[in-house]
């Protein structure tokens, strides 16, 4: 089992969009689509199982062990031109091989789905504190790249998109499927065990255009209220860096070589 | 050698949907210990080994479930009383219960799925319905708690056997893999974790105490004097 995706649900789609956002830097991605799934009350349809996840499992606080996976929900709307297909998950591969496998099975079976157009959401990782998160962008042709900008979207330029939320991008430009990918730009801090610091400002700063882009409603209260909360911990972690910053600064060769005589 | 797994039939007793139950080495040596216990205690029979390309002999992850990509282990055998043994999993088997006893073994990063599922496919060729995993966790709380494939299990535990839920988090290596692969081919599996120190000089040092209040637990649930 390379790859195995389970659908529990046969569902016929109107010119879906596919919006994909696994966990990676700032977890940008993967809080904007839990956020769209839980705002509009999506519906669970698919799971994705695979040997390139991570090679354990999380009992969770019920107490039902839970294999990584990654899962498909759907979101339909009469008002809607276009149903959605939401793609995220509790992680993605750790092997290029296995991201690239796994971007290319759940690209091809949406496909059959008749997928019209992938929004792909990833982080921009600054090197500077963010204020107020810009959205970057890219496309795989032009016209997306004007749409893009007529909603407030930075263009890219040059730079790298890491792991699937990049791959599953790229790979849609090879089938011919037309996408867009949109980074929240985020310093993209992590704890000193190494995890990810979840950076819920620069989803809102994805979120806000992504709905423009959709053209769809989606209560932004409760994200606001998640930025309030984890705000002053995003404080703290600047403030932190930067007195290491000023501290490493004012470390002038003559203190340096007192500090080790 | 062309495959990567496989696994070598000492003999095939018709058993009648055994119930199976799995240890590995890991955390205390909790489960191993505990299938040691049992394959001697109920004088259970060997009926196959597991082999694989991915077991190290030895492993550079410390401890060694804790997979690594680039840490993929030395492989080599292991010589015990003149004897040449390559690292393996066995299975036994015992009668009155039904009863098949896997005793692990930790794959490196890039076979642990596929152990654990030609594990389960071994099971499967048994007709095995319900599997029991025995482990150890590290963290706060009452000497013995437990995790289960689903909501009607961990009811049972708890009104049968008072057992409780308390352990949450994740579950590294060849039991915990074996555990989640279950429950996607719904064979109903509880797994037993016994509370311990961690020791971080020798994280698999045993605990004799952890194994006895599983076999405590495992005594009421399988109804046999263990």
């Amino acid at each position: 089992m390379d790859v195995k995706i389970t659908l529990k649900k046969k569902v016929q789609f109107k010119e879906p969009y596919l919006i994909c956002g696994l966990p990676g830097i700032g977890h940008v991605g993967k809080v904007t689509i839990d956020y769209l799934i839980r705002e509009l009350k999506a519906v669970l349809f698919g799971e994705v199982y695979s040997h390139f996840f991570p090679s354990y499992v999380i009992i969770n606080k019920e107490g039902i062990v839970e294999l990584m996976k990654n899962e498909l929900y759907f979101w339909k709307d009469k008002t809607s031109k276009h149903d959605l297909i939401l793609f995220t998950g509790n992680t993605q591969a750790v092997s290029p091989e296995g991201q690239f496998i796994i971007a290319e099975e759940v690209l091809n079976t949406l496909l059959t789905f008749g997928v019209k157009k992938l929004y792909s959401i990833a982080a921009y990782v600054g090197d500077q504190p963010v204020e107020t998160p810009r959205v970057y962008g890219a496309a795989t042709d032009t016209t997306l790249i004007e749409e893009m900008k007529g909603h407030g979207v930075l263009p890219m330029g040059n730079g790298n998109i890491g792991g699937t939320n990049g791959l599953i991008f790229g790979l849609a430009k090879t089938k011919n499927l037309r996408g867009i990918c949109l980074l929240g730009e985020t310093r993209g801090y992590q704890t000193p065990s190494g995890h990810t610091v979840v950076d819920v400002k620069a989803a809102r700063a994805v979120l806000n255009v992504l709905t423009q882009m959709l053209d769809i409603q989606v209560d932004m209260a409760p994200i606001e209220t998640q930025v309030d909360q984890t705000s002053d911990f995003i404080t703290k972690l600047e403030e932190a860096e930067s007195l290491m910053l000023r501290q490493m600064q004012s470390t002038s060769p003559e203190n340096f070589s007192r500090y080790i005589s | 050698m062309s495959k990567n797994i496989w696994v070598n039939n000492i003999g095939k007793p018709k058993l009648n949907e055994p119930i199976a139950l799995v240890g590995s080495p890991g955390l205390r040596s909790i489960g191993k210990l505990t299938i040691d216990y049992l394959v001697k205690k109920l004088q259970a029979k060997l009926i196959a080994e597991l082999y694989s390309t991915h077991f190290p002999l030895i492993f550079h992850t410390k401890p060694s479930y804790a997979s690594h990509p680039r840490l993929l282990g030395d492989a080599g055998v292991r010589i015990r009383e003149s004897e040449i043994a390559f690292p393996r999993i066995q299975f036994h088997f015992s009668i009155f219960p039904d009863l098949l006893l896997a005793n692990g073994y930790h794959a490196n990063y890039n076979g642990q799925y596929a152990v654990a599922e030609k594990v389960l496919d071994f099971f499967e060729e048994y007709n095995v319905k319900k599997m029991i995993v025995l482990a150890g966790h590290g963290g706060a709380g009452n000497e013995i708690c437990c995790a289960a494939t689903n909501l009607k299990l961990i009811q049972e535990m708890k009104e049968e056997y008072g057992l409780e839920v308390e352990y949450k988090g994740s579950f590294y290596g060849f039991s915990g893999l074996v555990f989640g692969l279950a429950k996607l081919r719904n064979i109903d599996s509880i797994c037993l974790f016994g509370r311990t120190e961690p020791n971080s000089e020798e994280a698999e040092y045993p605990d004799e105490n952890a194994v006895s209040v599983i076999l405590k637990y495992l005594s009421r649930i399988l109804k046999i004097n263990l």
